[in-house]
């Protein structure tokens, strides 16, 4: 510790933002070395800005550390000016907490959030000192795990990590470093224990697993060759919610992150059932807190921060069957307390005046919906249930409160998309800016401005839509000039994602183990930090495609077959396969689902997992 | 109709009691820039239960003052804060409050009613203590007190308006002591601080690197005094 601390301190003022790399916030855990015998690397593979933001980390930064004799520090991915003075300086990566290097911990684990984010993985355990390969690290320890939402299809990089654990981490987290506790004295090899650890429910050991593939390339098998390897692994779920670990303290960071406020978890899972949505499959059911537990939980955390803002997090805050009770309640306290509430994740067909009034009252800026989809048909078919008259309905009583801005969220590129669709985006963008010229001049705002931006849809396992070619890059180029063709009003402004992005987010989310050696050839070129506009670099990515002929088309624009065996087929998320190949049919005939409130349609959650509406 | 017309932020009162903070700035709390260091005492002291005064403008704020900066990675025991509260708390009892709730290398030295102006700090001054590989501290400091017998030592300076123009900063330095031990030389310096005309360690430092012809590996600094005109302490 205090040989990188002495280095380091040399180093950070030539750093942006040095305050990232030297730890020392308020709520960080410090612990007696000597009395620790866990130790977990938490790395969030992106920098400390974004990683700090993350829910996720939080709440298990707080679960381990609750335990006396586990110690779990954090591990961000330094910037590209850090991360060369580290190199040319010998720096090993650092945890924050006691600036040790990781590569002496017990566990390193990688929370695995978007795609972009994979060589980022490459990229720490290499400057850790540790061979980015699982079988080119002999030792039992450190013992690489991955979590998070892209373990749910973690072929791409399952031959860089010792384990995986699918689905919601509180329980089966601590489970893990329990049998490791149980183990450590006996001196286990790195496969016992990975034999042992593959027989808690959740986990998935991926070098258990034999992949064989058909000529055409598809995926022929994946068969267990240890008798622990279950041949489906289940995703965990945490039955009781209201009742899980919450972290009554957060890490309250120096400089200023993209979330940097309070933020209270509301409810899990999603009741809507939008067919291009990953998180609203992998997350079910739809579970939720009562408002004491929430309540208290916002009281505990303003008090232990100083944070001005608390935020509400969830997949859909309205969808609680009691927001209008837990919104009068919060703001009881967060207004005596001089604190901003904010609410992200509202749908705008449940947003009423109440609701309305309340955001308006903490700041009258701005409103963003997501239609997703230009007209009614096409958001049948992505099962986003929502109408125009729902949408125009919600800006009229915005622009009469003084709203000026409103955001609308559009996807390109949705199966059974034809150009009427792409019409409809500008019309229904038209349709916003006359209603505010016809809100009466004494209650509008001073002007309005609505902003589409619009994104490429990127089809992803679990969901109806797994089986759904993305749309080629050329196609949506077409779309997007086809769009700002439609537009006639200045008050309408445009913004796209970058598409090359959505190219390689496409491949890495339907990819197979044969992907590994693409991603590693594309990080040896270069490549990091790919989800950072500046530092993206898709020539690179198509040279390490092109040397590893990997054809990007074959994982990409490929209708598949609702009987091929998908490179995710032994893991389980709990919906069923026959599930999303009907919600697929329905889908191209532009048929609706109900959602959980309205009625069960059978997705196959278990009751037994606590869902509201299961059972 | 009193009532009514309180306003909806319940901080916005003209009452206030003026403190002035000398506080702590040291170890990994060194690499808080700034404007960082504003907002994490406004955290610390919405924790600690101190209500700060907020400002009486159309978008009231929390009121807190740092009359000098501290360049990044100076350690300081002698920095300044001035801050009011609504509600009076006993200097000793706010300290306390305060220090309970801060982070590593943070901490609240004294408070006390303020006595003088802003405008009255003139002078600081630094212990700075430097290392080069393979250079004895004793040859370092030699070439130390060699760099400040020259005449005059310029450095460029940017300006907004004139572009890079040359600056003498010789007669803005004054060395108060220069000692040695071992691998690192220390020098004692005291130079001009405030808004009238600042000068900061890390420009001498450099002029000194440049004067050599290489560059130092190590480089402590520490900030022991905030002076007026008249070399009394900031008070």
């Amino acid at each position: 510790m205090e040989e990188i601390r002495n280095k380091l301190e040399q180093l950070l003022l030539k750093t942006q933002k040095p305050a990232r790399y030297i730890g020392g916030e308020l709520g960080s855990v410090t612990k007696d070395k000597s009395r620790v015998d866990v130790r977990f690397a938490f790395c969030f593979p992106d920098v400390y800005d974004v990683g700090m933001s993350h829910l996720g980390m939080k709440i298990l930064y707080g679960l381990k550390n609750a335990v006396p004799n586990y110690w779990c520090e954090r591990v961000f991915m330094p910037e590209k000016d850090l991360e060369a003075l580290m190199r040319e300086n010998n720096i090993p990566l650092y945890a924050l907490e006691s600036l040790d290097p990781i590569k002496d911990f017990d566990f390193i684990g990688f929370t695995l959030q978007y795609e972009l984010s994979f060589t980022n993985v490459l990229e720490m355990l290499d400057l850790a000192g540790l061979p980015v390969y699982a079988r080119d690290r002999k030792g039992l320890t450190p013992i690489v795990v991955g979590g998070g939402p892209c373990v749910c299809n973690p072929e791409p990089i399952a031959p860089f990590f010792d384990l995986f654990i699918l689905g919601e981490g509180e329980e089966v987290n601590l489970e893990l470093m329990r049998l490791y506790e149980q183990m450590k004295p006996q001196h286990p090899t790195k496969e016992q224990f990975l034999r042992e650890a593959a027989k808690i429910e959740g986990i998935y050991v991926p070098q258990f697993y034999d992949v064989t593939y058909n000529e055409d390339g598809t995926v022929a098998a994946i068969t267990p060759n240890v008798p622990e390897a279950k041949p489906k692994i289940k995703k965990r779920v945490i039955s009781d919610f209201d009742h899980a670990y919450y972290p009554d303290s957060f890490v309250v960071p120096f400089t200023s992150i993209v979330h940097d406020r309070v933020v209270v978890e509301v409810l899990r899972g999603c009741i809507r059932g939008c067919r291009f949505c990953q998180a609203g499959f992998i997350y079910r059911p739809f579970r939720e807190k009562s408002i004491n537990t929430i309540a208290g939980q916002t009281r505990t955390l303003c008090e232990q921060t100083g944070y001005e803002e608390v935020s509400l997090s969830s997949l859909s805050t309205s969808d609680h069957t009691r927001i209008t009770e837990l919104l009068t309640t919060l703001s009881d306290y967060t207004d005596n307390e001089n604190i901003n509430l904010s609410l992200p994740s509202l749908r705008i067909d449940t947003m009423s005046k109440e609701i309305v009034d309340r955001i308006a009252a903490v700041r009258k800026s701005g409103l963003t919906f997501a239609p997703e989809a230009g007209t009614q048909r096409l958001r049948d078919v992505i099962n986003k249930n929502l109408t125009e008259e729902e949408i125009l309905r919600t800006c009229r009583l915005a622009f009469s409160e003084g709203y000026q801005t409103v955001k609308l969220y559009f996807m390109l590129g949705l199966p059974d998309e034809t150009d009427e669709d792409i019409e409809g985006i500008a019309n229904l963008a038209q349709k916003v800016v006359d209603l505010y010229y016809e809100t009466p001049k004494e209650q509008r705002g001073k002007s309005v401005q609505v902003s589409l931006s619009c994104a490429t849809f990127v089809p992803k396992p679990f969901t109806p839509f797994e089986f759904e070619p993305q749309a080629l890059p050329d196609e949506i180029r077409r779309k997007q000039g086809h769009l700002l063709d439609c537009i006639k009003s200045k008050k309408i402004k445009v913004s796209y994602h970058q598409m090359n992005v959505s190219v390689l987010e496409g491949v890495l989310a339907r990819g197979d183990r044969r992907l590994a050696d693409t991603i590693y050839c594309a990080w040896k070129k270069g490549c990091t930090l790919d989800s950072w506009d500046e530092h993206f670099r898709f020539d690179l990515w198509q040279e390490a495609f092109e040397e590893c002929r990997t054809d990007t088309a074959f994982y990409a624009n490929r209708r598949r077959a609702y009987d091929e065996t998908a490179p995710w087929s032994h893991l389980d998320y709990l919906v069923s396969h026959e599930f999303f190949v009907r919600e697929n049919k329905k889908a191209h005939e532009a048929k609706t689902t109900r959602n959980c409130a309205e009625g069960c349609s059978g997705c196959g959650i278990k009751k037994e997992c606590g869902g509201v509406y299961c059972g | 109709m009193a009532e009514m017309l309180q306003p909806k932020n319940q901080n916005l009162r003209i009452e206030k009691t003026e403190y002035r903070l000398v506080f702590e700035k040291t170890g990994r709390a060194r690499y808080i820039s700034h404007l960082d260091l504003m907002r994490c005492f406004q955290r610390l002291f919405k924790r600690a239960g101190a209500p700060l005064w907020y400002t009486q403008g159309f978008n009231p704020h929390a009121y807190l003052m740092f009359p000098l900066a501290l360049p990044l990675g100076t350690s300081s025991s002698v920095e300044i804060l001035d801050i009011a509260l609504t509600e009076p708390l006993g200097y000793d009892e706010l300290c306390e409050k305060v220090n309970a709730c801060a982070p590593e290398g943070l901490r609240l030295v004294s408070a006390a009613a303020p006595v003088m102006k802003h405008t009255e700090i003139a002078f600081a001054e630094y212990e700075v203590s430097f290392e080069q590989d393979g250079t004895e501290g004793s040859v370092l400091g030699q070439r130390f007190s060699d760099f400040l017998a020259q005449e005059k030592i310029e450095v460029e300076k940017r300006t907004k308006k004139r572009g890079v123009n040359l600056v003498d900063i010789r007669p803005h330095i004054c060395l108060l002591s220069l000692s040695s031990e071992g691998a690192h030389a220390d020098a004692g310096l005291r130079l001009p601080a405030g808004s009238e005309f600042n000068l900061n360690t890390n420009v001498v430092m450099e002029a000194f690197e440049s004067f050599m012809g290489s560059s130092l590996d190590r480089i402590c600094t520490k900030r022991t005094k905030i002076l007026t005109k008249s070399l009394e302490n900031f008070i």
